[in-house]
């Protein structure tokens, strides 16, 4: 897992200035302007939450749970980092969104084809060797790309150096990790991170309890049927036996 | 009917109304979209197709397996006269849900792909295995109704010697089959851990959907048993239905309890009187689904009478789809916030999915040979045994 790709938002150095949101928009043709909130058509927004800019985006969960749900495996983490979306596997269950805790996959509504729409990390310029679009448009190193491992590191120096970060890197653990880590100067509680469910659980292990029951209930199951249906049958041929028997006896009885 | 046109009939003007106003649904939902069609929401993308639809479709289908494995694998063979009866409602039942998939999915021309990609994780991947599956099963189990009918004598011999000798196999695949996909239909909010509200977020939600299911697809049966009777001329033993709704009794009172010590268990018990409108939905699923229906069922004037059953266990399958979508949207609205309501196409769409079910299941009781019928005595209509028997 050390050389997948990741993003390190840093709250602390972020001047609010959404380039990288711009950046986003232009490379997806998305429109300027957009209500501040992820949708079909924004991947990313700076939100202001306590005089701080916080920018929100997919996390990339190291094991998503839209990618355990998605049934026909079009949402996937890839070897790279980011969880990717196949939108020719894609039937619009939408099961995705439920799964998902931050909220992040969106749906064309307005379409008549709709698909699931969510950041990629810009998967096709990372594994070409460039940066996603938002990195790159960051003037403050604000957000920076690097191997998971690297980011790691380079937080946690950050927050050695400097008294003023939280120490804790949000995303080194959460949910089981995440490819999207940020580092902040107030705590996370104060601008509206989500607190994981399970902890640093992946969620996925929630549902996978629950279908690990599924061969010993096909076995136990199974043979348990098919003890009762034995017993069943065996009872019907008994009785029939001993009505046999009975009108045998009394035919004899009577001779 | 005289052969003639058929009369304009109250019931007729109605159900032809439902058919118009739901084609018109499907126009605004296939050419218009979703914004126009629904009131879904990134937030609650799951609505009234499938909280009602999926859920309850298959949720009040469940007394097709549960007959079936009665009569073939437990012998009780007292309840022969209504099996046919019971996998008919299912296989309706089912074929509803399939129907109303082709609305529900984003990109309805790709329902077959959870065949060929294949995401074993996935819990919604092995629900949609089971159905698919489990709807072959059905419509093989159902087959013979509609083969007896052909024709062709050696065609119809040769089918219904070889159905004879695969239906055991065809029964307990159809147990194994719904046992997983009734409660898998609950696993599937185990993920959203932390998006379903405390009183409905359980571990154990498998578990619960599969314990509320089965009584609520045997009420759903007596309420069709009861129909047959009353409105189509069918000749069935009135203990039977005395005997299920015992049944279902007891099962409704095994359900209340584990919910009871499920809720505990999961430390909701705070939430049990917090002036939330949750709160309210929580204990109108529980007084309809358990309360009311076991109070009421403990009469004997009320199990013995057929109406009265009827209505009781139109009190079950109310509150059975109060917790269905209790879970899948009063649950999630409170975390989310999305506060969804229902558009009128959604309403719409289902009723007319649901009313043609009805239509084809009346029709198959007219004209194929499901229950026993009545010889034309409008009288008497339920055969009871005699007091002493």
């Amino acid at each position: 897992m050390g050389n997948t790709k990741a993003i390190l938002v840093d709250i602390k150095r972020c001047v609010g200035c959404q380039a990288c949101e711009q950046a986003c928009q232009e490379i997806h043709h998305f429109p300027k302007e957009h209500p501040a909130h992820l949708s079909d058509v924004a991947f990313t927004f700076v939100e202001q939450k306590n005089e701080k800019f916080v920018r929100r985006m997919c996390l990339h969960c190291e094991e998503p749970a839209c990618a355990s749900a998605c049934l026909v495996g079009a949402l996937k983490k890839s070897a790279l980092g980011p969880v990717t979306y196949d939108n020719k596997k894609c039937m619009g269950c939408r099961y995705c969104m439920i799964a998902c805790p931050q909220g992040v996959p969106k749906y064309q509504w307005s379409k008549l084809a709709p698909y699931v729409q969510k950041c990629d990390m810009c998967f096709a310029r990372i594994s070409t060797g460039g940066k996603p679009a938002c990195v790159e448009a960051c003037p403050v190193e604000a957000s920076v790309f690097g191997t998971r491992e690297a980011l790691l590191n380079e937080a946690w120096s950050r927050i050695r150096n400097d008294s003023g970060y939280v120490p804790r890197i949000y995303g080194s653990e959460e949910f089981g990790g995440t490819s999207v880590l940020y580092l902040t100067d107030v705590p996370f509680e104060d601008l509206g991170f989500v607190k994981p469910a399970i902890g640093n659980q992946p969620l996925p292990t929630l549902s996978a309890a629950a279908l690990s029951e599924s061969p010993m209930v096909v076995l136990v199951g199974g043979s348990m049927l098919s003890a009762l249906y034995w017993i069943t049958q065996r009872r019907k041929l008994v009785a029939l036996a001993e009505a046999e028997e009975e009108k045998h006896d009394s035919g004899k009885g009577k001779q | 009917m005289s052969g003639n046109v058929p009369k304009l009939t109250f019931w007729r003007t109605v159900t032809a109304i439902i058919f118009v106003v739901g084609i018109y649904a499907a126009y605004l939902r296939f050419f218009r979209g979703w914004q126009v069609t629904t009131n879904l929401t990134d937030a609650q993308p799951w609505g009234l197709w499938v909280g009602f639809g999926t859920l309850c479709g298959v949720g009040l289908s469940a007394g097709g397996f549960a007959i079936a494995a009665a009569v073939y694998l437990l012998g009780m063979e007292r309840y022969r006269p209504v099996l046919k009866a019971s996998v008919l409602l299912s296989f309706l039942g089912y074929s509803t849900v399939c129907i109303g998939m082709l609305y529900e999915l984003g990109l309805p021309w790709r329902i077959w792909h959870p065949m060929v990609y294949w995401n074993p994780h996935s819990v919604l991947f092995d629900v949609s295995l089971c159905v698919m599956c489990y709807t072959s099963v059905l419509t093989l189990e159902f087959s013979p109704s509609l083969i007896e009918k052909l024709p062709f004598p050696r065609l119809r011999e040769f089918y219904l010697h070889w159905h004879h000798r695969l239906t055991i196999a065809l029964v307990m695949a159809g147990t194994l089959l719904s046992s997983m996909h009734q409660s898998y239909l609950g696993a599937l909010f185990l993920i959203a851990k932390g998006k379903v509200y405390p009183l409905w977020y359980s571990p154990y939600l498998t578990t619960m959907f599969y314990l509320s299911a089965i009584p609520a697809g045997i009420a759903m049966l007596i309420i069709a048993l009861y129909l047959c009777v009353r409105s189509l001329n069918a000749k069935i033993e009135f203990a039977i239905l005395e005997d299920f709704s015992r049944v279902m009794a007891l099962l409704l009172g095994v359900y209340g309890v584990f919910r009871a010590l499920d809720l505990v268990r999961n430390g909701a018990l705070p939430y049990l009187f917090v002036r939330r409108a949750e709160t309210l939905y929580f204990w109108a699923e529980i007084i309809l689904l358990v309360v009311l229906p076991l109070a009421l069922l403990s009469q004997s004037k009320v199990r013995n009478n057929p109406q009265f059953l009827y209505w009781t266990c139109a009190i079950v399958v109310m509150g059975f789809m109060a917790n269905r979508l209790n879970v899948s949207i009063t649950a999630v609205d409170a975390m989310t916030g999305a506060n969804y309501v229902p558009k009128w196409p959604e309403f719409a769409l289902t009723i007319a999915v649901l009313t043609a079910g009805v239509c084809a299941f009346r029709w198959a009781i007219i004209y194929l040979d499901i229950v026993p019928k009545r010889e034309l005595l409008p009288k008497i209509k339920w055969v009871t045994a005699p007091a002493e028997a």
